[in-house]
């Protein structure tokens, strides 16, 4: 029951961060003054849709007045607005917490709603599916092309591209965006120059498939050489690191063929620290898709990050610093999972 | 230190290294202080250069030839004649004309006027390759206002620049000079729509349009001056081209190597800035932690595990878009989420450290905890400390670039991720201003290269299995 134990660790280490992330945000925010301005707003909508609905019934003008006055008073006494702002803490947590944070300044969403939920987790699967999609393919490449330069240490393919994952660390992942849209977009015109889908959508589903991914094509790939060369290093290294061990040496001495040591006794060993650097590159890569999606105008979280800093819409760019840390801390846990799953060592 | 220039990616990294330090020094020295506000975003000191203009060497691929911006200034030879009541100085700037446009446009500016009781009267005139001359314009300085002592000065705190492309006055002299010359009837109007330059630097090509007259200009400028304590400090002709420099301009005109060439100390500060605090705290935390134990340990490798694992760029987004653009507050952020990842490294290296003999033997003499730690494991662990801090300092740099490419930079500092964001914002990307888009990312990925290529020497001496292979 170890494992279990580990877990639990983890997994409370995880809610920890998503923890001090939203006091951060929302210390931040009060602190500021910002958190007023941002219930100010909501009081005021609430109490636009109060005088609508009570206009049906109240007919004297002046009454009308009076009583939305006083909706408002036991609304701003309801928020706390009339208190020092640490003292709604809690209160703000929660609001954070379930995206209650009413209604975005300029920004709509594709179905034409302004409250930030929808907004944001409309959204939502768009950044799923580009982080994914790169994440499985750079693993494969990474993977397989690792493996590959691990039983040739020193050769010259080894040595280049031991430099070419130097460079691919050293590439901001949005300026190879950017490169790819000069190339393959502006001068060869071979791929569009960002979107997610052509504007008269397709309507045969297939159509409308392939148009996705062709739309995708590039931005997938910017993630995916942004990260393949760190992936492929690092295979390469930890496989090297276990290729070296006693018990390695052993099984090549028993007499067994290559792949099975290779495959058995390295690949499988070296499989948990191998994890534990992916896990390192996971907020480069979601930091990484952020601004990839924006390069490409790609209508997921990130590219909604950079409008709203554009608009200047703070309620969005809250919610959206808190949805990309509950990102990372699922995709963390679910690593977790697997890391205990890959490692003996833990279980036992 | 021999480790790292044995190997070729360590010297190339040096020498790359020692190529930044030496820009930077350079550019500290030479630019003014408050460069950022007072001059980069100035758009009046940029407004005599061509706007959006590929950079001039582009010249030497394409097969139509394109203008390169000069500016004529009154520091040369002048020639003094004197007339009755007056002295008149003249300047005449030589152009020759080769290329196969128009200017894009022709500026003059005059600064610092000062003279006793009749206005001084600047006149310019273009004398072309084919014998003909045009009176462009004439400025008659604006004269004395009611109850003012002379000297009367004008233009010194605002020199005065007019656009004589865009100049109703101007486009009316061409049009006579059309006329009498060409007896081609066009209006100022007209003119000023096709564009008056093409008129100046060509001839009519019989379709209504002008086509370009190649040969030796002359411009003279003449100032006329009633006093002999008058004076005109400075003139300045300028025939703007649609080609400049090394690195072209964007679309305020601004010159991009100027700018780009202030990016090298800025990235330098962040990253060397950054990654040497971080180095510094997680590695007093890491050996603190794992050599104390106990509570000390517990607290410290839960508050780094934290730390360490809220994902960066949100939260430096969101610091930065709530707090305010500011480059101290983003190196702040860098360093205070920075250095749990290496506390957790090197504890677990103290701890191995911490069984040896060595730390055994000193305790038993009595070291004290803080000897033992800073004299006897530091020593141990310093070089995997020294090539972290070499490997973190181009995720610093990486890291204020995106942050500058999503419009939250420091607006008071111009940095390559800056330069980079108001060309994509621009459409630089739609509309093919590459001179404006790779240069500041190709800076930020050579910066970030030098300091991978020394983290990539040092990897043997980190890492000794590595070495026993190669």
């Amino acid at each position: 029951m170890k494992a279990a134990r580990v877990l639990a660790v983890r997994g409370a280490t995880l809610f920890g961060v998503l923890i001090v992330s939203l006091l951060l945000v929302i210390v931040v925010l009060g602190a500021t003054g910002v958190s007023d301005r941002m219930i100010d707003s909501l009081v005021n909508e609430q109490v636009r849709g109060l005088r609508q609905s009570l206009a049906q019934t109240i007919r004297d003008p002046d009454q009308l007045e009076r009583v939305v006055s006083e909706q408002r008073q036991q609304l701003i006494s309801f928020y706390g607005l009339d208190r020092p702002w640490y003292t709604r803490l809690p209160d703000m947590v929660w609001r954070v917490f379930t995206l209650d944070l009413g209604s975005a300044r300029t920004l709509k969403s594709f179905e034409g709603s302004t409250r930030v939920s929808d907004i944001v987790l409309e959204r939502l699967p768009n950044t799923i599916i580009l982080v994914t999609s790169a994440l499985v393919i750079s693993a494969v490449i990474g993977l397989y092309v690792g493996v590959k330069l691990a039983t040739r240490v020193g050769s010259r393919l080894d040595r280049a591209m031991s430099y070419l994952s130097a460079v691919s660390y050293a590439l901001p992942t949005w300026w190879v965006g950017i490169l790819l849209i000069l190339v393959l977009s502006f001068q060869v015109r071979l791929f569009p120059f960002g979107g997610i889908i052509s504007a008269p959508a397709p309507q045969d589903p297939l159509a409308r498939a392939l148009d996705v991914i062709w739309h995708a094509a590039l931005p997938v790939a910017t993630l995916v050489v942004a990260s393949v060369g760190g992936w492929a290093y690092a295979v390469r290294t930890m496989v090297l690191n276990t290729a070296q061990e006693d018990f390695v040496t052993a099984a090549r001495a028993k007499g067994l063929p290559e792949n099975v040591v290779m495959r058995r006794h390295i690949i499988r060993v070296a499989a948990p620290p191998i994890l534990t650097n992916i896990v390192l590159g996971l907020a480069a890569s979601l930091g990484g898709a952020i601004l990839t999606e924006t390069v490409f105008n790609w209508p997921g979280m990130g590219r909604l990050y950079f409008d709203a800093i554009m608009a200047l819409d703070e309620n969005v760019v809250v919610a959206l610093t808190f949805m990309f840390t509950v990102l990372y801390v699922v995709s963390r846990f679910v690593l977790e999972v697997l890391y205990i799953m890959l490692d003996p060592r833990v279980r036992y | 230190m021999k480790e790292l220039l044995s190997s070729g990616s360590g010297k190339i990294g040096a020498a790359f290294f020692i190529a930044l330090v030496i820009i930077s020094i350079g550019v500290i020295v030479a630019y003014p202080a408050n460069f950022g506000l007072r001059y980069w975003s100035n758009p009046v000191l940029w407004a005599d250069n061509p706007q959006v203009a590929p950079p001039s060497w582009t010249n030497l691929f394409s097969s139509e030839k394109h203008l390169e911006t000069k500016v004529f200034e009154s520091t040369g030879q002048a020639e003094r004649l004197s007339e009755p009541g007056a002295t008149r100085i003249v300047y005449r700037f030589n152009l020759n004309y080769a290329a196969d446009e128009a200017p894009s446009f022709t500026s003059l500016t005059v600064q610092n006027v000062s003279y006793q009781d009749r206005p001084p009267i600047i006149a310019v005139t273009v004398q072309r390759p084919d014998g003909k001359s045009i009176g462009l314009y004439q400025l008659i300085v604006s004269g004395p206002r009611p109850g003012e002592q002379p000297p009367f000065r004008r233009y010194y705190d605002t020199p005065f620049r007019v656009q004589l492309s865009g100049e109703p006055n101007v486009a009316s002299a061409v049009s006579d000079f059309l006329e009498q010359q060409f007896s081609l009837p066009i209006s100022d109007q007209d003119l000023l729509v096709k564009g008056v330059d093409q008129a100046v630097f060509g001839v009519p090509d019989g379709d209504g349009g002008f086509k370009v007259l190649k040969g030796n200009y002359t411009i003279r400028v003449d100032t006329l001056l009633y006093n002999q304590s008058d004076s005109v400090g400075h003139l300045k002709y300028v025939v703007g081209g649609s080609v400049f420099g090394l690195l072209g301009t964007d679309t305020l005109g601004r010159d991009l190597s100027v700018g780009l060439l202030f990016g090298f100390p800025v990235a330098l500060f962040i990253g060397l800035v950054t990654s040497v605090v971080t180095t510094f705290i997680g590695t007093v935390t890491g050996i603190v932690s794992g050599y104390m134990g106990g509570k000390t340990d517990t607290v410290i490798q839960r508050a780094s595990d934290i730390l360490a694992n809220i994902p960066l760029l949100p939260i430096l987004i969101f610091l930065a878009f709530i707090v305010g653009q500011n480059l101290f507050l983003i190196i702040l952020i860098l360093i205070a989420f920075g250095w749990p990842g290496l506390t957790i490294l090197i504890r677990s290296m103290v701890l191995q450290i911490r069984s040896g003999n060595l730390v055994e033997a000193t305790m038993t003499l009595g070291a004290s905890k803080s000897r033992i730690m800073f004299r006897h494991i530091f020593p141990q662990t310093a070089p995997f400390v020294f090539a972290t801090m070499i490997f973190s300092t181009p995720a610093a740099i990486l890291a204020e670039a995106s942050l500058s490419f999503l419009g939250l930079g420091d607006p008071s500092l111009p940095t390559w991720g800056q330069i980079l964001e108001s060309g994509f914002q621009n459409g630089g990307v739609y509309v093919g201003y590459w001179w404006w888009i790779l240069p500041p990312g190709l800076l930020i990925v050579i910066t970030a290269m030098t300091f991978v290529l020394l983290a990539l020497a040092l990897e043997p001496v980190v890492n000794p299995r590595l070495r026993r292979v190669q």
